[in-house]
């Protein structure tokens, strides 16, 4: 292209610019949305990750293998074996410890350690006391904190802190700090044998580090030590643990990903209908050019500049915005906006100029197809016909082939079908995009079909007549405004009746998991908090308690690069389990063989089936089990078994319980009954809930958790009506001519303002009517698919008719305040130069 | 004697706010083998020391030293805790070859426990993962030292009886009775074994030196450092000399004893003993000035000694902050060759805080 | 039927358009109004109209003065008694033909069967489901000259209804104007500059700066 040439671009662009800078900057706007959110979460997840994989790689310091129990913690008589094995240079015994520190939710992670060891592995966890006393390394009184927990605890060296410990307190002496903690990292390093006392932990170790002898081959070392020690203890390599914590954030990731391709493939339809309609407008200017000697690519190329340039200030818009959203909420809200993947560290953002190249080529490209079938439409246009007005609806004819769309809809239904691919619902996303193309292609067709079905039965008034003269016979204008809001309305159909039958179906779980009174909990955070086999007695003996349930919650690690799942001990009656766990379907009496009880995602993950035997790792012995039953879970998505807390104390000797839900005598309420329990000797620890409590806190985390996505939802329909907006306008002002006319021959100006009101109207509610079928399609595929797939939840359909009628109103209702508000704005020219406007 | 137990000590006084209590070394006691060559726990610091002189199958002088120490913490006995750390086991070795000039030094230290490190009382028996000392009934020591650049099997079997330092193995280190550790040597040992380096494995033989000393509070609040002599002399007879110096490098105490190849034993006291620096030894490392050569006088008797190599410092600031010269020396009386030992020289950096 | 009574039209800053204008317009005449560019040919049919109002004088319609009405009035009175043809024949793109001619009726709420036969009777009989993209400049005009006397008005203003069409093509479509005029009996002005045009007319006026004159 020669300058002169490219002038005439650029006075091409510009004049377009300057005469409609709105529907440009809502074209920008929408590109630079998508790629901004998608970037965004994708630097707040990058960020959160890295973190966390540091801070997990910095707790195994330069470990070379880590040897872990399927449980918390271990027999510490490994600890010599391993220290003396072949090949082992240096073996370090650690007690990891979740403190519960009162007052607070979240607990203190504390390393016990053994300095001599621990030194040449992860120096960064040596403490560094105070000058002239080094031995509070080996005090058993010490702690020592990173400055993150310093500040945290508001506590200096030489304060006091308290911690929990079972049901009593224990006070350490911060003895110095951890300068090498990664920065905002909360953690705190004490003696490993005052760490065992202290907390009641004595012969247990959570892991040993292992640094192997110059040499050795790691894999085949780490294969062999594997099958040594037969499944009792699992040897991981930090690289596993780091895995794993990025796949228990993933399906979270990839769902709010998508939110961020709707917003991406909203911005691709404002870009569309930002094109179409400026070609449309400027047809005659196009063909007048094109008489003049501008050739065919030329004019295409004009065109997808035009878009180009959305996409090239959008995605540029979008990086920058991004980076400074995800700078923003990793401040506000962490790493992880609300879904808890990622507790006690604090990201900090990092630019990432693959991704951000990567996202911007997205934008651009996203903006180049919007503005592909106008490019081409401008090209092949006949110059001669397009000088001569009154030929506007020819335009986009192209769109008229049905059988890609149905093809795409087939295709979108076919794919429902699939399995997921490495735990995602891959074909699930795959078939609703489809879904949403197709419905959209489809668009012109089933509305002109529709409405002139409905011309033909009401031709009566001429106001009537015109509105469905038009949006009957030449649809393709008037949907092209539609498949914003058709795209962001069916997509926020989908997610509110998936939200909603998940949140009543977690609603009925919880009030069958709630059958107790009352609820007691010894610490809030944290795994040194459980109630002794004492606390228990006098909490059971206590007056006015019927029946007390005790809970046991422990980790279990079944395999090192999948997330722990819950071990959950309590007294299960196994002829009638559902009393206390909400039961599917048929369950099984073992005649012999110890009874579990296993979550449906655990059953979905592992591939456990009822009547099953498995092999559990628990207290060092892999342990012969019976699948006895499947139970509905919301609250671990990582899987949980159950099994009888009689069982569980003789395969483990642990007495100690985390909670327990209390019936009540007759008569005794749960107020008075928690005043008695407060004044047990350690009554001020406990936490007491009753099933109303807790019910309404686990639905307000739960609402927490999809703020993000109600978020993402509203400016996704705020897009939709951004494009709802610029397009009635740009069609109001390309009809300013037509308008004109009416207005001679009778048509009154309240009648213009009516038809357009009636146009926009019809056309959202038919936007919001096919919205509404395909969303609740999508949100089938939201429920039985994608959520099962991504997170084996599986939940009753319910769906929220009063928000999606408001929803579907106000849609209604912004959408004809938007036609008028651009109607009157093309009334206020006259209506004689708008007739005598001729070529 | 060590520069450590100095400052572990220092450590341990301030750390703990009602001191344990720890047995105290007193006048009178009788050493009683083979119970005193195993450790005892109930004082606060114990060392065995083994220095000496090696031969390379192609005639090339070698110096070695190793040490055990066991350290009590006073750490609470309710701990029921098996890694409750109430005894810390350090070692120390360093190799001293002329033709590298410098020393090859490492170091370990662990807490007490699970057979993985500990100090047995009995007999002589200090084990550090794969480092130990082990005496045998038949009298003979086994030295295990693995390092990353070198690996000793020796077998350090004695010629002559224990040699008691001080008055029967009560010896004193300043003006307080209290200020004073049980010190017995066993000098003239055999050395037969092996050194590899480089993957290579060469026999060596040689002569040895062995300290065992326990107490519970040694030093003089004043002394800053010390200098201390132990050597194997080629007469049979075994010569150990020390000073504790103060701030201003006087001597605050000096003892020396020598037992001849009869067995017929001289003890020199405070007023007798005296060294001399001759020559010092700058090192580029820490900037201290050793005075590597030196002449210690007992009594009537005059020895120079002179290093095997000027750098045989050991740095082990990273680990546990000490810097010292410890050195092999040979050792020479009015211009003749007497007998080869080992020097060690302490507080040279910087005065001791305490 | 039409009487323009001292009719004075200037635009703001501009000099006058129309200055002290008077006329009658019997009822069934056909007049033609020629006139140099800018003179204010197609001021004085808007202003005839109601789409715009002079700044002094009067026009009276069948005894209603224009000046007398609001917007909603005059817009009442136009879809009743105007029937109106354009130089670029502004039929509906989206509507069939046959919408397009019915559109006064419907406005009018008439029943819109004479739709068809105006059709007709402009020659495209059976093309009433056609769509104006599938027609040529003359039968557009035609659709048009059809849509402006379905509805009976009494008056037809025609804007150079010829300015957009070949000679052949202007001849038939002032003749099938001329006729259906007369066959409704309305009055008509018709505003050109084509003679033949004008010669169509059963006078023809010329409007310049000092008045409307017989030609």
């Amino acid at each position: 292209m020669n300058a002169r040439n490219a002038l005439l671009t650029r006075w091409l662009l510009f004049g377009e610019w300057r005469a409609y800078p709105l529907r440009a900057l809502a074209a920008v706007a929408a590109i630079a949305l998508g790629v901004g959110l998608g970037f965004a979460i994708h630097l707040i997840n990058a960020a959160a990750l890295d973190e966390f994989s540091a801070a997990v790689k910095s707790l195994s310091g330069q470990a070379d293998l880590e040897v872990r129990g399927a449980q918390p913690d271990f027999d510490q008589r490994y600890y010599p074996q391993l220290a003396q094995h072949q090949g082992v240079a240096l073996a370090s015994p650690v007690l990891e410890l979740d403190a519960v520190v009162p007052g607070r939710q979240q607990p203190l992670k504390i390393l016990g350690i053994d300095v001599f060891r621990a030194a040449a592995i992860a120096p960064d966890f040596i403490g560094i006391p105070a000058q002239g006393r080094a031995f509070d390394t080996l005090a058993d009184d010490a702690i020592f904190l990173s400055p993150a927990a310093m500040s945290w605890l508001q506590v200096h060296q030489g304060d006091l802190l308290r911690l929990r410990s079972g049901v009593h307190i224990v006070t350490l002496r911060v003895a110095g700090g951890l300068v090498h903690a990664r920065a905002g990292q909360r953690i705190a390093v004490m003696d490993i044998a005052a760490a065992q006392w202290r907390f009641h932990r004595v012969g247990r170790l959570s892991r040993i580090d292992l640094k192997l002898t110059p040499g050795v081959n790691r894999a085949q070392f780490k294969a062999a030590l594997q099958r040594e020690l037969q499944g009792r203890l699992l040897v991981t390599q930090t690289r596993e643990r780091t895995e794993r914590s990025a796949d228990m954030s993933r399906a979270y990731r990839v769902n709010l990903n998508v939110l961020a391709l709707v917003a991406l493939f909203t911005g691709a339809f404002l870009v569309f209908s930002t094109q179409a309609l400026s070609v449309m407008r400027r047809r005659s200017q196009f063909a007048l050019l094109r008489v003049m000697g501008l050739t065919r690519a030329q004019l295409m190329r004009q065109v997808l500049l035009e878009g180009a340039a959305f996409g090239v200030l959008g995605s540029a818009l979008g990086i920058a915005g991004g980076y400074a959203v995800a700078a923003a909420a990793l401040h506000f809200f962490g790493g992880d906006l609300g879904g808890g993947y990622f507790a006690g560290i604090n990201p900090v953002v990092h630019f990432t100029p693959m991704a951000a190249a990567g996202l911007f080529v997205l934008g651009v490209v996203v903006a180049l197809l919007g503005c592909a079938a106008p490019a081409m439409e401008a090209a092949h246009t006949l110059p001669a016909p397009a000088l001569k007005s009154g030929n506007e609806a020819g335009a986009l004819t192209q769109l008229a082939n049905p059988w890609p769309a149905l093809a795409a809809l087939v295709l979108g239904a076919l794919l429902t079908q699939m399995p997921p691919v490495e735990g995602l619902p891959v074909f699930g996303y795959i078939a609703v995009a489809l879904l949403l193309i197709g419905t959209v292609a489809l668009m012109p067709r089933l509305s002109g079909n529709f409405f002139r079905l409905l011309g033909l039965r009401h031709a009566r008034s001429a106001v009537v007549t015109l509105v469905l003269a038009r949006l009957g016979n030449a649809p393709n204008q008037a949907v092209i405004a539609l498949g914003g809001v058709l795209t962001s309305f069916s997509l926020m159909v989908a997610m509110a009746i998936m939200v909603a039958s998940f949140r009543v179906s977690v609603d009925d779980w919880l009030s069958h998991l709630l059958a107790a009174d009352v609820y007691v909990r010894s610490a809030q955070g944290g795994d040194t908090g459980a109630l002794d086999t004492q606390a228990q007695m006098t909490i059971a003996n206590a007056p006015g308690i019927a029946r007390v349930d005790f809970v046991r919650q422990t980790q279990l690690t079944l395999a090192p690069d999948r997330p722990d799942v819950m071990l959950i001990a309590r007294d299960i009656d196994v002829r009638d389990p559902g009393k206390i766990l909400p039961i599917i379907g048929a369950g099984i009496v073992p005649q012999h063989g110890l009874p579990v009880w296993v979550s449906e995602p655990m059953a979905d993950l592992y591939g456990y089936r009822l009547g099953q035997q498995i092999v559990l790792p628990i207290n060092g012995h892999m342990q012969q089990a019976v699948v006895a039953g499947v139970w509905r879970d919301y609250g671990r998505q990582f899987g949980a078994i159950q099994m009888r807390l009689a069982d569980y104390r003789a395969l483990t000797g642990d007495m100690d319980v985390n909670d327990a839900g209390l019936w009540l005598q007759p008569g005794v309420t749960p107020a008075r009954e928690i005043a008695t329990l407060q004044h047990l000797p350690f009554g001020a620890l406990l936490e007491f809930a009753e099933p109303g409590e807790i019910r309404a806190v686990s639905l307000k985390i739960f609402d927490r958790s999809f703020a993000v996505t109600y978020l993402l939802e509203v400016v996704a329909i705020i897009i939709g009506l951004f494009g709802v907006a610029a397009t009635f306008s740009a069609q109001t002002l390309a009809r300013v001519r037509e308008f004109g006319m009416l207005r001679h021959i009778g048509v009154t100006r309240r009648q213009i303002l009516g038809i357009l009101a009636a146009e926009g109207g019809l056309l959202t509610a038919a936007g919001i009517a096919v919205g509404f079928a395909l969303g609740l399609v999508i949100s089938l595929i939201l429920v039985f698919v994608v959520n099962p797939q991504s997170f084996h939840w599986r939940m009753q359909l319910h769906l929220p008719w009063g928000m999606l009628l408001s929803v579907a109103a106000l849609l209604l209702a912004s959408a004809i305040v938007t036609a008028l508000i651009a109607g009157r704005y093309a009334l206020s020219g006259n209506a004689i130069r708008a007739v005598s406007e001729d070529w | 004697m060590r520069y450590l137990n100095l400052l572990w000590l220092c450590w341990v006084s301030l750390t703990l706010a009602a001191p344990p209590q720890f047995a105290q070394v007193t006048p009178g006691h009788t050493i009683v083998f083979p119970a005193d060559y195993g450790a005892h726990p109930a004082y606060r610091t114990e060392w065995w020391y083994a220095t000496g002189w090696l031969q390379t199958p192609d005639k090339k002088p070698l110096g070695f030293q190793i040490t055990f120490f066991r350290i009590a913490t006073g750490i609470d006995d309710a701990n029921p805790s098996e890694f409750a750390a109430r005894q810390l086991i350090i070692a120390h070795s360093a190799l001293s070859d002329p033709a590298l000039g410098k020393l090859l030094p490492a170091q370990k230290s662990a807490r007490e426990g699970f057979g993985l490190a500990y100090a047995a009382t009995g007999n002589t028996d200090v084990k550090l993962d794969d480092w130990r000392l082990v005496r045998a009934d038949s009298g003979q020591y086994r030295v295990t030292v693995v390092t990353p650049d070198y690996r000793l099997n020796l077998l350090l079997t004695p010629s002559q009886p224990p040699m008691l330092q001080g008055d029967r193995g009560y010896s004193r280190k300043g003006a307080k009775p209290a200020q004073a550790s049980y010190y017995y040597s066993e000098p003239q040992l055999h050395v037969s074994g092996s050194v590899a380096r480089n993957g290579k494995s060469v026999a060596v033989s040689g002569n040895a030196w062995l300290d065992h000393e326990w107490s519970t509070s040694v030093l003089d609040p004043h002394a800053v450092g010390w200098d201390w002599v132990g050597a194997n002399l080629d007469s049979g007879a075994a010569l150990m000399a020390f000073r504790i110096r103060d701030v201003h490098g006087m001597p605050l105490w000096a003892h020396a004893t020598l037992r001849d190849a009869h067995g017929s034993t001289t003890q020199y006291g405070n007023s007798e003993v005296r060294f001399a620096p001759q020559r010092y030894w700058r090192s580029p490392r820490t900037g201290a000035h050793y005075p590597v050569a030196m002449q210690v006088q007992t009594g009537p008797l005059v020895w120079q000694l002179t290093p095997l190599q000027d750098d045989q410092e050991l740095d082990s600031r990273q680990s546990v902050g000490a810097v010292y010269w410890e050195g092999a020396v040979s050792l020479s009386r009015d211009g003749k060759t007497a007998g080869r030992g080992y020097l060690e020289m302490t507080g040279y950096v910087k005065p001791l805080k305490l | 039927m039409l009487e323009l009574h001292h009719v004075t039209k200037s635009y703001a800053g501009r000099r006058r358009v129309l200055d002290d204008l008077s006329y009658t317009l019997a009822a069934g005449e056909y007049v033609a109004v020629m006139g140099d560019s800018g003179v204010g040919k197609s001021t004085l049919l808007n202003l005839i109209a109601g789409l715009d109002t002079p700044d002094a004088g009067d026009i009276v319609i069948d005894g209603v003065a224009m000046a007398t009405l609001n917007d909603d009035a005059a817009t009442l009175l136009r879809r009743v008694r105007v029937g109106f043809v354009f130089q670029a024949f502004h039929v509906l793109p989206h509507l069939t033909l046959l919408q397009n001619v019915a559109l006064p009726l419907l406005l009018n709420g008439l029943d819109s069967a004479r739709a068809e036969a105006m059709l007709n009777a402009v020659g495209l009989r059976g093309r009433g489901q056609d769509f104006p993209r599938q027609l040529s400049g003359g039968e557009l005009q035609r659709v048009a000259i059809a849509r402006a006397l379905v509805h009976r008005p009494a008056l037809v203003l025609a804007d150079e209804p010829t300015g957009n069409l070949d000679p052949e093509t202007a001849h038939s479509v002032l003749m099938l104007l001329r006729d259906e005029i007369k066959n409704n009996g309305a009055s008509a002005i018709i505003v050109t500059h084509s003679v033949a045009a004008a010669a169509t007319a059963d006078r023809v006026l010329m409007l310049t700066d000092d008045g409307l004159y017989p030609a």
